[in-house]
């Protein structure tokens, strides 16, 4: 099925030539400063602060050591990090899963403008969310607290899992709820037993997604969170130092924080163009 | 994989085709709305709430030392609004940041998913690579450009450096400008080529010998038979992308956060300030508002392209 | 207008001078310091009252955070109480405390307060310390507030009120010229030559002078050192003060009421005077003296300009005087530190000392633990202990310190107390009439923000710099609505 692709453009030797001189730049742009990032994190400091860049060095896992060193021990943020991003995600995907099947099939007259305003809710500027957050967290006493994050990841999480979701459940024929309906299962039932199985994808995808946007908050929890409740992306401030930056074990954090987010993208990218285009676009 | 992605019908429409068969069987209409309640009350709260309370804001002089105290000042806030040049400014800075991402994202992006298109061998490791930067956390995507333009020891800095460019990147406006949308188009343009991809592989093939057989030349090829089927999926591309330019601002944040001169100073970043750095909360809602008119005109546009039938097949 | 410059010559020379009476002082008081378990505890510990309790202290990324978030055990086991540090970029820490002043709750019970962008916006956030001063159930400062070097006590630690206290002084970073001493003597003698004058840094080179020595540096030296001189003109605080410096030179000011305004502050600063002929004349030159600087410069806070001068790339800068520990770390012995230079009016130093105080939401236990973090992290043992730190601490803000046989002793080459090689140099900037003081105003922030950024337009080359003082002078105006 993949092989009729390349009809697009000519098979000549110097097209051909041409196509992998031009994957060779695309990859480069791509991949050059990820592997950067690898490479600083095991470079010694010596290796990094030089003018002319080092390529030669005896790897250390010396930047990764001390960001779990005493006094600088990043353990505690990544617990916040993995609460937070956890709980987020269950709760936007439990409420969302239901609620999208909900909005696939409800009927009722103000339909477009219930999905609409879902969507605006997840496109909504951060900047302008964080300021009546703000307000109303202080009020309630939420600020500096985990449940504070998990809320604020919520706001655009759930709006996200809702659309998303209902997106996957459009898909599934009706013919299979419908015959188990006949059946004499209850409508939740059909749904619980029938509809869902089939949407596994689209619940791992969303929950994957809901997942990479929470871990990867910044402008949230540099705003909310204080001292209890700091997150990995925040550790990243305190090593930015008047002794300088210390870029060995930025780059070692930066490693940390993505290659969890890399191995959970990857497993999805099959689905990941619809989970991306709020199932605007839709793969199968 | 890319070559099994196929574009579909959306949401909206998909349930609206089978309505007329359901409602039959279907019957208690209102166990869809029960399904939703939960997630609405929840949604309701966190999102009208903040809405009302940033109306609210908006309409008075927050104080927030010595309790949260709220004081009328009617429409103080809008007024300056409408005087403010500095604000004025960072709408212009946030136009050019946007139409800039977005214009090289989507030119980016689709050359890219073109050459992609072509390859076979390898296929899946090549894009599994360029997918990469889409999963970083733009606080790590601005730190990580910052280490590669540093002047001393920046590895970009210092091929910029061999090329005769012997100025800081961060430290001009122009360049300053390149180099953030350079980072945010890094992270980015490898979500525009996954949606190109997954339009041009839609395109059926036929197409292409159809092409093919009619002397169609490579860009003529594009412009009859490629563009016309995959708009749909680009107007999608570029919509989804200029709602998040506008949501998210970290980059900035951490790389230049507004400077040099003011060039990068974009609107959300002038709230942030506003709010937290000047404590003028009224003000930086009137400024959050006008944000959010913006972002729901544009998922309006989003809506709206999803409701038209035929977009994408 | 000598009143609030007591930053005076006495103090400070008894800070930096021998005074055997402050050291016999010491002496018979040293046992109220805080080490370890020695603590002056008269019938039930004060120093065990809040035992259990746990405190978080944010602060800016500098070096005696640095130096006491390494060393928080004495602390912990005086007092049995955990103290929690956060270190920040001081933009950063701005925000955070607002947000966290603003929350009503205290998520830092300990606050670095800097004078003009946290203690003067947030003063009504912060506890008056004299809440425990003189009340005997709470452990004392150890030698008094006496000890404390006067005119800093009251920069740091008032604002508008000379009764209240909002904080106890913690660092007393300075800014004063830092340059390559190895470069400098190598090539002493061709510049002599080529410039007409000796180029030796002290207080007599004048800003011209400054400059033509870095031009001199970027034409002949490039094989030693790419740039002459490196500056901390990001759009960001860092630009203010690296600007103020040359503006109080060049006998500019930011009101009318100058260098008064730098220590108990104003409500009312009144117009700007910073469109004046001196403060004109100050910009010309700052924009002169940026275009031939290290390109590098504009994207470069006082960090950045600090690890740019440590890695070589510049042979001289106006830097806090904390980056010395540093500075010998990265090139040992190469490194000499004058005050800066003078312009038509004279020189100035701008001074960037801080201090440590309580956040006003905290609970009574809180407020208690972090009375006695406060009193402890500014202790002249703990003073000490920073400045001796491994990691480079700052320079004592107690009198009593630079009375010590070893602080006295590290002013020379090899030094345990790296910081205190700047002594001679700080000791002159600190003089009254080469201090540089900002003014203490509730708007600083707005203030600071609006010159920052205009400067960076003039260092973009964007405006003319008599334009750019002038849209400031405007702004600030339309700031404090006057």
């Amino acid at each position: 099925m993949s092989e009729t692709p390349t009809t697009l453009g000519g098979r000549s030797p110097v097209a051909r030539v041409l196509t992998w001189v031009l994957v060779a730049i695309i990859l480069a742009w791509t991949v050059i400063p990820l592997g950067w990032m690898l490479l600083s994190s095991v470079k010694p400091e010596s290796a990094i602060k030089t003018a002319t860049p080092t390529l030669v060095f005896t790897p250390t896992l010396e930047n990764y050591a001390r960001l779990f060193g005493a006094g600088n021990d990043i353990t505690p943020f990544a617990v916040n990090s993995v609460i937070a991003t956890v709980t987020a995600t269950a709760l936007a995907l439990a409420l969302g899963t239901i609620a999208g099947y909900g909005l696939a099939h409800w009927r009722g007259r103000g339909r477009k403008h219930l999905a609409f305003w879902i969507i605006s809710t997840r496109m909504a500027p951060i900047a302008a969310v964080i300021l009546p957050l703000f307000i109303i967290f202080r009020h309630l006493g939420l600020l500096d607290s985990v449940a504070g994050l998990i809320l604020a990841y919520l706001s655009f999480s759930l709006p996200f899992a809702i659309w998303l979701m209902s997106a996957f459940f459009a898909d599934v024929p009706r013919s299979i709820e419908e015959a188990a309906l006949v059946s004499g299962a209850s409508r939740w039932q059909a749904f619980w037993h029938v509809v869902l199985p089939t949407v596994k994808p689209g619940l791992v995808t969303t929950g994957v997604l809901c997942a990479v946007f929470s871990w990867n908050d910044y402008a949230f929890a540099s705003s909310f969170a204080g001292p209890a409740s700091q997150t990995l992306p925040m550790a990243a401030g305190r090593l930015i130092t008047q002794g300088g930056v210390d870029w060995g074990q930025l780059t070692a954090l930066g490693v940390v924080v993505t290659l969890p987010m890399i191995v959970a993208g990857l497993a999805v990218r099959r689905w990941l163009v619809t989970g991306l285009t709020l199932g605007a676009v839709t793969a199968e | 994989m890319a070559s099994d992605l196929k574009v579909v019908g959306t949401t909206a429409r998909q349930g609206v085709r089978d309505r007329s068969r359901s409602r039959t069987l279907l019957r208690p209409p209102s166990f869809e709305m029960r399904m939703m309640a939960p997630a609405l009350l929840v949604l309701a709260a966190l999102s009208l709430l903040p809405f009302l309370t940033l109306i609210y804001m908006s309409f008075s002089e927050v104080k927030l030392l010595g309790g949260l105290r709220f004081e009328p000042v009617g429409l103080e806030n809008w007024q300056r609004l409408f005087t403010d040049p500095d604000v004025r400014a960072s709408w212009v800075v946030s136009l050019i940041y946007l139409a800039l991402t977005l214009g090289l994202e989507m030119l980016g992006g689709v050359l890219v998913a073109l050459v992609l298109y072509r390859i076979t061998r390898g296929r899946g490791l090549v894009f599994a690579l360029v997918l990469l930067p889409m999963f970083l956390a733009p606080i790590i995507v601005g730190l990580l450009g910052r280490f590669m333009t540093d002047y001393t020891i920046g590895l970009y800095a210092w091929v910029l450096r061999g090329l005769g460019f012997e100025s800081d990147v961060l430290g001009e406006g122009t360049t300053a400008m390149i180099a953030v949308v350079a980072m945010d188009a890094w992270q980015w343009t490898p979500l525009v080529v996954l949606i190109t991809l997954a339009g041009l592989t839609a395109v059926p093939p036929p197409l292409f010998e159809a092409a093919a057989v009619d002397g169609a030349g490579y860009w003529q090829t594009l412009r009859s038979v490629v563009f016309p089927t995959i708009k749909g999926v680009l107007l999608v591309a570029l919509l989804v992308r200029a709602m998040d330019a506008v949501r998210f601002f970290d980059i900035i944040t951490i790389t230049t956060n507004g400077g040099p001169a003011d060039a990068t100073k974009i609107i959300p970043i002038r709230l942030y300030e506003t709010a937290f750095r000047f404590r003028e909360i009224g003000y930086a809602s009137v400024i959050g508002l006008v944000m959010l008119l913006f972002s729901i005109i544009l998922a309006n546009v989003f809506v709206g392209v999803l409701g038209r039938k035929g977009l994408t097949k | 207008m000598n009143r609030p410059l007591q930053m005076s010559r006495r103090a400070l020379l008894r800070g930096f001078g021998v005074g055997a009476a402050g050291a016999l002082a010491y002496a018979a008081l040293g046992a109220c310091g805080s080490d370890g378990g020695n603590a002056p505890a008269a019938g039930g510990d004060p120093w065990k009252r809040f035992q259990g309790t746990t405190i978080n202290f944010i602060s800016e990324n500098t070096a005696p955070s640095a130096a006491i978030a390494a060393n928080t055990k004495p602390f912990e086991e005086l007092t049995g109480i955990k103290v929690n540090i956060q270190q920040m970029e001081l933009t950063k820490l701005v925000e955070n405390v607002s947000l966290d002043l603003s929350s009503g709750t205290a998520g830092y019970h300990v606050i670095y307060a800097d004078p003009y962008q946290v203690l003067a916006p947030f003063s009504d956030g912060l506890v008056d310390l004299n809440e425990f001063i003189g009340n005997d159930e709470f452990p004392q400062p150890p030698l008094g507030l006496e000890d404390f070097i006067p005119s800093q006590l009251e920069a740091a630690g008032r604002f508008l009120d000379g009764q209240k206290l909002f904080a106890l002084p913690y660092d007393t970073p300075t800014m004063i010229w830092q340059y390559r001493a190895d470069l400098f003597e190598k090539y002493h003698d061709r510049m002599a030559d080529d410039l007409g004058f000796d180029p030796t840094p002290s207080i007599n080179i004048t800003w011209e002078q400054y400059f033509q020595i870095a031009d001199w540096f970027n034409k002949n030296a490039k094989d030693d050192v790419p740039y002459g001189t490196g500056h901390q003109a990001k759009q960001h605080d860092s630009l203010q003060c690296d600007f103020s410096n040359v503006l109080w030179a060049y006998g500019g000011d930011y009101f009318a009421g100058g260098q008064q305004l730098g220590t108990l502050g104003t409500k009312e600063p009144g117009k700007s005077t910073l469109a004046s002929d001196a403060g004109i004349a100050a910009a010309e030159f700052y924009a002169k003296l940026l275009g031939i600087a290290h390109p590098g410069s504009r994207t470069w806070d006082w960090d950045g300009v600090g690890s740019a001068f440590q890695s070589g790339q510049i042979a001289m800068c106006p830097n806090w005087h904390e980056f010395a520990a540093g500075n010998e770390k990265a090139l040992p012995g190469k490194v000499g530190y004058a005050p800066l230079p003078k312009g038509p009016a004279r020189s100035a130093n701008i001074w960037g000392g801080t201090g440590i105080g309580i956040n006003a939401n905290c609970s009574e236990a809180e407020r208690g633990a972090a009375w006695l973090f406060v009193n402890w992290a500014t202790s002249p043992d703990t003073q000490f202990m920073c400045l001796a730190s491994e990691v480079g601490g700052g320079t004592p803000t107690r009198t009593s310190v630079y009375q010590r046989p070893e602080v006295e002793e590290a002013k020379k080459r090899p030094s345990k107390l790296p910081n205190i090689l700047t002594a001679d140099a700080v000791n002159e900037a600190w003089k009254q009439e080469n201090i540089g003081l900002r003014p203490k105003v509730a708007t600083w922030n707005e203030l600071d923000t609006a010159l920052f950024t205009e400067l960076s337009r003039m260092i973009a080359g964007e405006v003319k710099p008599d334009a750019a003082m002038r849209t400031v002078a405007r702004k600030f105006d339309e700031i404090n609505k006057v």
